[in-house]
């Protein structure tokens, strides 16, 4: 894992030492609210509902148990003993006194943790697979390229002030664990026939009230040219992005009214124009943070391991765990465990500083002191001997985080909507809890099968619901929450092809006490429409929205 | 009928004008009648930057022989998260908690849509 040198410590520590003075001159009245807002959330520190949220960054997604201790820690000194994992492979914490914010970020500092660009018009927190290095099919470890891409734009004065926020994702798995295609970019590391590494580069994806899947503009960018490139790209945006209308200001919008060409056309101009040696990173430098993802010491085990299948014989909790929850590792006798932190009854990428600190003890005992996040706001142990996995089980039952539903119907995407967030029109928590309970038998949940049901408490779309195989969007309807459906949406790709569509619009929008009904009417047609081996969203693809509106609407009473 | 909040400065909480001070408790609230004197002390509350973010005034309407916020984001703000009821005001209980949390319907907030407008 790349740990911070001097320099990121003495940026960390600088913006600590300066948001101190920022909130001490807010606090005295020096500084008005509009001139503060700007830099409490350039440290990730907004106002909702109920109090101040930091939103702490967690880059590509990957902690160790130092980090992970210290989340439990601030959570448990300074909120309310428990923290929210976002689909951007960030922690949000929703019960924090301003006046405690230095100290809290002073704390993080410690363990190489912050909230620098976690908001703002600029490159946020950059997100890749939680599987890198672990996985077979990856080309080469996303991560390398990910850190090189935080280090570079860190502070970088002429991408702090972009005309909006700018999201970048990268992966290196012909499985796409990243949503790549709804970022701003979205960066697919291969090997083209000769076996040179690159990038595919694809843009002008996103969600919110204006979804547009990402498109590619450069097939094989050369892997050196990769800051370049991207440099190239926000200088296009930059110069061209809509500053006067913030609901258009996105890349997204600008690559639409250019065209994915044209735009194209324009960064391969602008990026010809540019000095590349002055941008792209040294061969030394990427040598050195390549040498922070080194493979873990893995010890030669067999590939099937006795304990393993013993503890699968013996317990069918644990057989199912191991048959939803575990995945094949590259090193023989390993596997990565997923932990669903979607328990039913409890609330959506929540996990409480107790489970903080017991899955960080988990990860340094068994998992070479790896945890990831993913954007579906799960966890990942990513290096588990298969000796260790039924250990493994056996904690996290303990602590409630043993759930065998992974993409399974109750394995839901949830943002914090109305009980939390100033901006939601309605919640979205509760609607997830009420569907989770209709699909809280096993059983159940595995004969439906692969089912990602996401939901978004409003048109910003942080619970990515444009992209559910169920998506539900929490509207306001004449004040009211209401909810539109979406179905066949999807954020998926592996080696034959790309599969990410956008969800077609199921009907009116239903209240919030008929929600979880009409999921589970959803379903029912799905049951009784699928072919052997179809998916939810392969069925919906063959038969299309009619038998799913009769299963909802059918008896529909107008609201 | 109209009350008037804010989220405190320097920890964020929700807090309710009453006769010239910020109160917790919705309960505690001063509840105007007419709006010359809410607006008047929308206008002072304003003048407390180093106090208070972003003052506004909500509706009001009667549940249950209660006065409570007509917007369900704003009874969301007095009590808590709907999914935590240990958590925010609403673990301390009492009457018009109970007035709240039992209200139905809602109406768009004018705390959203300010912050919408100002976004």
């Amino acid at each position: 894992m790349y740990r911070y040198d001097q320099i990121d410590r003495d940026i960390v520590a600088d913006r600590c030492a300066e948001f101190r003075a920022q909130v001490a001159r807010r606090l005295s009245g020096e500084l008005s609210e509009d001139q503060f807002k700007p830099l409490r959330l350039m440290n990730g520190l907004y106002l909702q509902l109920h109090a101040y949220m930091l939103r702490i960054a967690i880059p590509y997604g990957s902690l160790n148990s130092a980090k992970l201790h210290r989340l439990a820690h601030v959570a448990r000194t300074w909120d309310r003993g428990y923290g929210h994992f976002t689909t951007r492979t960030n922690l949000q914490l929703h019960w924090i006194r301003l006046k405690d914010a230095p100290d809290i970020l002073d704390s993080l500092a410690e363990v190489g943790l912050h909230a620098i660009q976690t908001s703002g018009n600029t490159i946020r927190n950059i997100t890749s697979d939680p599987y890198a290095g672990a996985v077979a099919d990856e080309v080469d470890d996303p991560r390398v390229w990910t850190e090189a891409l935080r280090q570079w734009s860190t502070v970088h004065p002429e991408f702090s002030y972009l005309p909006r926020k700018f999201k970048i994702a990268v992966t290196a798995s012909a499985r796409d664990r990243t949503a790549v295609r709804v970022y701003d970019i979205g960066l697919k590391l291969r090997r083209n026939r000769d076996g040179a590494l690159g990038f595919g580069v694809l843009v002008g994806g996103g969600l919110g009230r204006t979804p547009i899947l990402g498109q590619t503009i450069r097939e094989h960018l050369p892997a050196q040219h990769l800051l370049s490139y991207v440099a190239a790209i926000l200088r296009v945006y930059n110069r061209h992005g809509r500053r006067d209308n913030i609901h258009k200001a996105r890349i997204k919008v600008l690559v639409q009214s250019l065209g994915a060409e044209e735009f194209g056309r324009q960064v391969e101009a602008e990026w010809r124009a540019m000095d590349h040696a002055a941008v792209d990173l040294p061969d030394d430098e990427l040598a050195r943070i390549r040498g922070a993802f080194g493979a873990p010491a893995f010890e030669a085990r067999p590939a099937r391991s006795a304990a393993f299948e013993a503890a699968k014989a013996a317990d069918p909790a644990f057989a199912r765990f191991a048959r939803r929850n575990v995945v094949a590792h590259k090193q023989a006798g390993y596997a990565l465990v997923n932990i669903a932190l979607k328990t039913p009854g409890e609330v959506p990428g929540d996990c409480s500083a107790d489970q903080m600190d017991a899955i960080a003890e988990l990860a340094a005992r068994f998992s070479f002191d790896e945890v990831r996040l993913t954007y579906a706001q799960n966890l990942v142990l990513p290096h588990v001997a298969l000796d260790d996995v039924p250990a493994v089980h056996a904690r996290l039952a303990e602590i409630g985080l043993a759930t065998p539903n992974l993409d399974l119907a109750s394995d839901i995407i949830a943002c914090p909507g109305l009980d939390y967030c100033a901006l939601a029109n309605a919640r979205a928590i509760p609607i997830a809890q009420q569907i989770a309970a209709r699909f809280a038998d096993p059983e159940l949940a595995e004969d439906v099968g692969e089912l990602k049901i996401k939901i978004s408490g409003c048109i910003n779309a942080c619970g990515h619901h444009h992209v559910g195989h169920i998506g539900i969007l929490g509207v306001d309807k004449r004040g009211e929450e209401f909810y539109q459906l979406t179905l066949g949406g999807e954020a998926d790709g592996d080696a034959a092809g790309d599969r990410s569509r956008l969800g077609d619009l199921l009907g009116p929008a239903l209240p919030y006490a008929r929600v979880a009904e009409a999921v589970e009417a959803v379903v029912g047609a799905y049951r009784r429409a699928r072919a052997p081996g179809e998916r939810f969203v392969d069925t919906y693809a063959r038969v299309g929205l009619q038998p799913f509106k009769e299963a909802v609407y059918a008896d529909a009473h107008p609201a | 009928m109209k009350a008037l909040t804010a989220n405190r400065l320097d920890d964020g909480d929700v807090v309710f004008w009453c006769e010239g001070r910020w109160v917790r408790r919705f309960a505690d609230a001063e509840l105007f009648a007419e709006s010359g004197p809410a607006e008047a002390a929308a206008a002072l509350a304003r003048a407390q930057p180093t106090v208070v973010v972003d003052p506004y005034l909500i509706d009001l309407e009667e549940a249950d022989g209660v006065l409570v916020p007509v917007a369900f984001r704003e009874r969301v703000r007095a009590l808590g998260p709907t999914i935590h009821p240990d958590l925010g005001k609403q673990a301390e209980g009492g009457a018009v908690i109970r007035a709240m949390q039992a209200a139905t319907g809602a109406a768009r907030s004018a705390g959203r849509l300010g912050l919408i407008r100002k976004k």
